[in-house]
């Protein structure tokens, strides 16, 4: 817990927005630099002995989402639909507590490549997209891609894929101990000729900076880590940042409007407390990260009379260009026991699949792993066909837990303008703030990918010598977990939110650093990008800070 | 209310990359946040009182449930104490959706009294006759309700109310068990560790 506390007059050299994969890292980095920090989270503290395995409460009841109640969301697939409230759940998800969504999520955790960053100058333009380069390229985010691996504490094999870009430094951990799923996803794949190999997490597979190796006790999606064994900022970052002295993460502290003085520089942000009393508390700097939904929500939430289409909005593209990953998995059934529930959810990964290629007629390239999804309620639900939803079909199939797994592909999502978050006209939040609205459809490339990538998905369960193998339809996504784009990051202030340091364009005292700052959405798990655009933005910050450059 | 079959589709996808909150079949609320952890029964034990369904109410939602996960050589849902855990639920953390559920199940038993007139309900059909009326009604969302909370009641801690004796997780072998070692299954046991590739193989 925190130490240090501002008080109500303080003035604070910066004030963080959000707790999570990017916050974490920018808080730790700036109050290592000798800046003072406060971090406002919306959601509560935990420790990891509040962490419990309750797949009812952490799946289905928002334990720590958040929750369509309190922060109520309408969703349209286009501008020309009305958008409606989201009844059970949420169209973007986000974990809300501190440590943010690096505490729920899988904790996959592959660097993007090189093509990545300028795919746009590779391939042409794409009609009707704002498919784009990137301000930066590889070579520049190296070093903060081994920053994370070694300060966050990432497990894995340097050289092991052949496909993986150029690295200065070995993993700082082994891989995982490979699961069943990965010896079958691994069997099956090397079969047809590919080169599956072990995937990097962002977990522990050994004691590792104060931390517990991974008990394999299962519960990694959707969940904390109760052994802190998974590198959440929960556990890595946020201490470090308290450690300093200089850093108070104040938790349950809604921010609803950052200021900007007639001066067009930002003087602090107003918050509720958990009581939904308001405060305000004044900073020399701001930075938002809090993920690309809620960045660019309160973004336009802090609209005033001289930015009245909200903050450093004059490209008009705060909260456009929204990516998902667009995602899609087959399912497979063995002859013996894989037991899936143990364990980290993957341990072996494909990417031979990951450029783009013309010749299949369509943008994209992914990757696909070998998993379960995800625990016994989770299964049951979503696992079965339609068909076999209930009866003795159904029974028999859920009583083929312990033999099933999934493979889970994961692929490039176009950016679009019109696929964004707003503000809705009419709904309001538990708060009185304005909801936010998805507008959201997935590019026909990116459906006619994740159907070309389940199926070499389903050629390598079948491979690898599969019972049963059926595929989930690809439809429309409804639903987002990777939350990108919506401030991106270029050189032009016509065609960018942030500038190559997540300074906004048109405020010098404002920077953006979360998902919202990816140009593209790379090939799907965004975190270990997110987090080492968070070192090398608050590595630049800090410089800034340094010379009075703010 | 949000389509019963879109909505699982949704939230597979999403469950991809990470994860959240997930509904099927009709609006749940958020109180199992509010209500913390805290059950209605203690773990392991569950309390056989019902506190929200009448007699023939939880006649008809176990009948109901015991067709989603029937009973045979291994335990289904009445074995597993479901009606208990749907009673439960509607009196503690789903209390804010149970006039939503009691009025499906109200509906049910109306729409089956009426084709079916004379004494008896549901619960008194015989087997094949109870599946070939569910199948007429498995796209209402009084049936995507039942399903869920027939697999929640199966399958979720044995704090909540259901899963008596741990038997839902017996059945698709799952084990509660907050550390385990290598190896995890038939297909990791003799793993020969990974074997790099030529550096030929290599692009």
């Amino acid at each position: 817990m925190s130490t240090r506390k501002f008080g109500p007059n303080d003035t604070v050299d910066f004030i963080v927005v959000g707790s999570g994969a990017a916050g974490g890292v920018i808080a730790r980095e700036l109050s290592q630099a000798g800046n003072t920090v406060l971090v406002l989270e919306q959601g509560p503290r935990y420790t990891a002995a509040d962490f419990k395995h309750d797949e009812l409460g952490y799946w289905f009841n928002n334990a720590i989402t958040n929750s369509p109640q309190a922060n109520p969301q309408t969703f349209r697939k286009t501008a020309a639909d009305t958008a409606k409230r989201t009844e059970g759940i949420p169209a973007l998800i986000y974990a809300r507590l501190v440590g943010g969504s690096s505490n729920h999520f899988t904790a996959n955790f592959w660097r993007f490549h090189e093509v990545d960053f300028k795919e746009r100058s590779l391939l042409g333009p794409i009609e009707g997209t704002s498919f784009a380069d990137w301000p930066i390229d590889y070579a520049e985010l190296e070093p903060y891609y081994t920053k994370v691996e070694w300060e966050v504490g990432v497990s894995g094999l340097a050289g092991a894929s052949p496909f993986d870009p150029p690295r200065s430094k070995p993993y700082p951990m082994p891989p995982l101990p490979v699961k069943s799923s990965g010896v079958l996803l691994e069997r099956g794949a090397r079969k047809l000729g590919l080169h599956p190999f072990p995937a990097p997490m962002a977990i522990a597979s050994e004691p590792y900076r104060g931390r517990a190796a991974c008990a394999h006790c299962g519960f990694c999606i959707g969940f904390g880590c109760e052994m802190q064994a998974k590198s959440s900022t929960l556990y890595t970052m946020i201490p470090e940042a308290e450690a300093t002295g200089r850093c108070e993460v104040r938790s349950e502290s809604y921010v609803s409007r950052i200021e900007v003085n007639d001066r067009n520089r930002v003087t602090g942000v107003a918050y509720f407390d958990k009581d939904k009393r308001e405060h305000f508390q004044k900073a020399r700097a701001v930075v938002v990260s809090a993920n690309g939904a809620e960045s660019a929500r309160l973004l336009l939430m802090s609209a005033d009379a001289r930015h009245p289409d909200g903050l450093a909005n004059s490209s008009g593209l705060v909260g456009r260009n929204l990516m998902f990953n667009t995602y899609a998995q087959a399912n497979a059934v063995f002859e013996h026991e894989l037991n899936e529930y143990k364990s980290v959810q993957v341990t072996r990964i494909v990417h031979d699949f990951y450029q783009s290629d013309p010749k299949r007629g369509f943008y994209g390239g992914g990757g696909f792993d070998g998993r379960i999804g995800p625990n016994p309620i989770g299964w049951a639900m979503f696992q079965p066909p339609p068909e076999r939803a209930w009866g003795a079909e159904f029974k028999s199939l859920i009583e083929k837990m312990p033999r099933a797994m999934i493979s889970a592909t994961h692929g490039t999502s176009l950016p679009l303008e019109s696929n964004r978050v707003d503000l809705d006209p009419e709904l309001k939040d538990a708060w009185g703030l304005p909801a936010m609205r998805v507008t959201y459809k997935d590019h026909p490339d990116d459906l006619a990918n994740a159907r070309f990538l389940q199926d070499r998905a389903t050629e390598v369960l079948q491979a690898a010598g599969a019972q049963e193998v059926w595929k989930d339809p690809v439809e429309d996504s409804t639903i987002g977990v990777h939350l990108l784009g919506t401030c991106r990051m270029g050189n032009d202030p016509k065609t960018s939110v942030v500038d190559r340091y997540h300074r906004t364009h048109d405020i010098r005292n404002l920077f953006v650093c979360d998902g919202s700052s990816l140009v593209t959405s790379g090939r799907g798990q965004p975190t270990m990008t997110i987090q080492a655009l968070a070192f090398r933005a608050g590595d630049h910050i800090a410089r800034f800070a340094k010379r009075g450059d703010i | 209310m949000k389509n019963n079959d879109t909505s699982r589709r949704d939230f597979l996808r999403a469950s991809g990359g990470a994860l959240g909150a997930a509904w099927l079949g009709i609006q749940w609320s958020d109180l199992a946040v509010a209500a913390g952890h805290a059950h209605e029964a203690a773990a392991g034990r569950i309390d056989h009182e019902f506190k929200v369904l009448t007699p023939a109410q939880a006649r008809d939602v176990e009948a109901i449930a015991a067709q989603i996960v029937p009973s045979g050589d291994t335990p289904g849902a009445r074995e597993a104490g479901v009606v208990y855990f749907i009673d439960h639920v509607n009196a503690g953390i789903y209390a804010r959706n149970a006039p939503e559920f009691l009025a499906g199940l109200a509906a049910f038993q109306q729409e089956f009294a009426t084709s079916h007139p004379g004494p008896g309900q549901f619960a008194d059909l015989e087997g094949p006759a109870q599946i070939a009326y569910l199948k007429s009604v498995e796209k209402t969302p009084f049936f995507g309700a039942m399903r869920f909370l027939t697999v929640a009641g199966l399958l979720a801690l044995p704090s909540y109310g259901g899963n008596e004796q741990k038997l839902g997780w017996k059945l698709v072998g799952f084990v509660d068990q907050h550390v385990w070692s290598p190896p995890f299954g038939y297909y990791d046991k003799d793993y020969p560790g990974f074997e790099p590739y030529p550096k030929a193989a290599r692009s």
